[in-house]
C-alpha cells in the first residue's frame, strides 16, 4: 500500500494552478517535495488532506480516498506540521496537550510530555513567547504524540537555525525506522531534503517536473564543464540547462546521452533543480 | 467538538479576563438594559473566538485534523449558547438575591426573551461569519444591532402611544414572552445547516 497516491490532480486558484499532479509516496519512505516559494507545495498538501477540493483527479491517503467519509478516521493516523504552529498564541503547551487529548483518539499524554521534556519546552509559557524553533518543536511534539503512520510536514524546518534543523531532521529519521511509517516533507531548503529523503519530487509553477528516488536522480543527471562549442556537439535533448562564465560553460546533462569522452560530475540536488529552472527560462 | 470548545474557552479566558468581568458585572446589575448588554456581548463571544482563530490561522490546521465541519460549526454555537446562558443565569440569580432586600426593575420573566434575543442574534449572524469571516461578519452584526435597536424602540413607542393607558398592549407582551423564544428556536434550527454549508463553501473554495 502506498502512503499517498495522487492521480492527475488539477486545481485552479486564481492566477495559480496545480496542473495534472501525479505523485506516489511508498509506505515506509520519505519523500521531499521541493520547489520555490509559490510552486504549489502547500496547495498540494492541502489537497492531500482534503482541506481543499481538487477540480479533477483523485487522491488516496493510507489506501483511503480522501473524499470518502472514511478519510475522517484516516486523519487520526496523520501527523501534521505546517510552516507555523497555527495554535492560538495565548495557549501554552499544557493547554495544547489538553485540547489534543480530546482531538485524537490515540493521544498519548505520556509521549507528549516526553517530547516536551526532550525539547525543553516549558509547560506554562504562552505560546506567543516561544522562539520559532520552540514553536516548531511544539508542533512536532503534537504531530508525533498520537501514533501517526504518516507525517506531513510543510516547511517545518524553514527559518530554523542549522542546529535545531539537524535535531528535528534526526527526529524524523527516527520516526521512519518503523517501516510502516512514512513522511512527506515540503521544503525549499534542498540540503535538508537531500539529507533526509528517499524520494524527491520537484514542483515548479504548479507542475511536477520530476519525482524519483534520490540516488536514481543522481544517476540520471550529471554536470559537465566544457567550452560552448564542445557542448553544442552533444546530441539533442542531452543538455537541460546551462550556466555560462568567461571560462566556459557548466551544464546539466542527461548522463546516458553524453559520450564517455566527456567527464561528467555527480550533481547535487540543488544543482539539478537550479539548472532545470534555468533551462526552462532559457528555452 | 469538546476539543474545539476547550480551545475557545482557554483563549477567551486568557485574552478577555477584564472583558468577561465587565460582562459579569453588567449581568448582575438588576436593570433590564444592563442584562441585555451582557447578553448581547456574550452572544458576540463566538465571533471573538473566530477572530482569534483567523489571526493564528488555526482553521488551516484544523481542516487537516480529525474535526468534522459539524464539530467546527457547532462548537461556536455551543460556545455562544453557554455564554448567553451563563449571563442569563447570573442575572437571574442576582435579581433573585437582590429582590430579597430591594425592589428591582427587572422581572425574572423578562430574562427568557432576553436570552432568546441573544440566541436569535447568533442564529442570524453566524452563517455570515462562517461565509465571509469575522471582519465582514461584524459589520453585518453592527448593522443588525442598529436596525434592531432603532426598529424595536420605534415599535415599542408606537405601541405605547396606541395603548389606552400608555402601557404596552398584552398581545405584544405575549409575543415577547412566547413569540421571541419560538422565533429564536426556528431561526436557530435553520441557521445551523446554513452555517454548515457556508463553512464548507468558505473552506473548500
Amino acid at each position: 500500500m502506498d502512503a499517498i497516491e495522487i492521480k492527475n490532480v488539477s486545481k485552479r486558484l486564481g492566477d495559480f494552478a496545480i496542473q495534472d499532479l501525479s505523485l506516489v509516496l511508498p509506505q515506509g519512505s520519505i519523500c521531499g517535495l521541493v520547489g520555490e516559494n509559490g510552486a504549489g507545495k502547500t496547495t498540494a498538501i492541502r489537497l492531500i488532506m482534503d482541506a481543499l477540493r481538487p477540480d479533477s483527479g483523485e487522491i488516496r491517503v493510507l489506501g483511503v480516498d480522501n473524499r470518502s467519509p472514511e478519510f475522517h478516521q484516516v486523519k487520526e493516523d496523520v501527523g501534521i506540521v505546517l510552516d507555523e504552529a497555527h495554535f492560538p498564541e495565548t495557549l501554552n503547551a499544557r493547554q495544547v496537550g489538553l485540547i489534543m487529548a480530546d482531538t485524537y483518539q490515540r493521544w498519548d499524554a505520556a509521549a507528549y510530555d516526553g517530547f516536551l521534556k526532550r525539547f525543553g519546552l516549558p509547560l506554562k509559557k504562552a505560546f506567543k513567547d516561544y522562539s520559532r524553533g520552540m514553536t516548531m518543536k511544539l508542533a512536532i511534539a503534537v504531530a508525533l504524540s498520537h501514533s501517526p503512520k504518516l507525517l506531513i510536514l510543510d516547511e517545518a524546518t524553514s527559518g530554523l537555525d542549522p542546529i535545531v534543523r539537524d535535531e528535528i531532521l534526526e527526529i524524523f529519521s527516527e520516526f521512519t525506522r518503523d517501516e510502516s511509517c512514512s513522511i512527506l516533507i515540503s521544503s525549499h531548503i534542498v540540503s535538508d531534503l537531500e539529507k533526509l529523503c528517499d524520494y524527491i519530487a520537484f514542483l515548479h509553477r504548479g507542475r511536477l517536473r520530476f519525482s524519483m528516488e534520490k540516488d536514481a536522480l543522481r544517476d540520471e543527471y550529471g554536470i559537465v564543464a566544457c567550452s560552448k562549442s564542445r557542448l553544442s556537439e552533444l546530441p539533442e535533448g542531452a543538455v537541460l540547462g546551462t550556466e555560462e562564465s568567461p571560462y566556459g560553460v557548466r551544464a546539466l546533462v542527461k548522463r546516458r546521452l553524453v559520450p564517455a569522452s566527456l567527464p561528467v560530475e555527480r550533481p547535487s540536488l540543488e544543482d539539478i533543480i537550479l539548472f532545470l529552472v534555468k533551462g526552462e527560462k532559457q528555452a | 467538538m469538546k476539543a474545539l470548545l476547550k480551545k475557545d474557552i482557554f483563549v477567551l479566558l486568557r485574552q478577555m479576563r477584564m472583558f468577561l468581568l465587565m460582562i459579569a458585572i453588567f449581568a448582575v446589575i438588576p436593570r433590564g438594559n444592563m442584562t441585555v448588554f451582557a447578553i448581547v456581548y456574550c452572544g458576540m463571544l463566538p465571533y471573538t473566538a473566530m477572530a482569534y482563530d483567523e489571526r493564528s490561522k488555526w482553521d488551516d490546521l484544523a481542516a487537516m485534523m480529525p474535526y468534522t465541519a459539524s464539530d467546527v460549526v457547532m462548537s461556536k454555537y455551543v460556545l455562544g449558547w453557554l455564554a448567553v446562558g451563563c449571563a442569563t443565569v447570573l442575572s437571574a440569580l442576582s435579581n433573585f438575591l437582590l429582590g430579597l432586600f430591594v425592589t428591582t426593575d427587572l422581572s425574572s420573566a423578562a430574562l427568557l426573551p432576553y436570552m432568546c434575543m441573544g440566541f436569535l442574534m447568533m442564529a442570524v449572524t453566524m452563517p455570515i461569519m462562517f461565509r465571509f469571516g469575522v471582519e465582514k461578519g461584524r459589520m453585518f452584526f453592527i448593522l443588525l444591532m442598529v436596525f434592531v435597536a432603532v426598529g424595536g424602540a420605534g415599535l415599542v413607542a408606537g405601541l405605547v402611544d396606541s395603548g389606552e393607558s400608555g402601557e404596552i398592549p398584552k398581545t405584544m407582551l405575549a409575543f415577547v414572552q412566547v413569540g421571541i423564544p419560538v422565533l429564536s428556536a426556528a431561526l436557530t434550527a435553520a441557521s445551523i445547516p446554513l452555517s454548515m454549508a457556508m463553512y464548507k463553501k468558505h473552506r473548500y473554495h
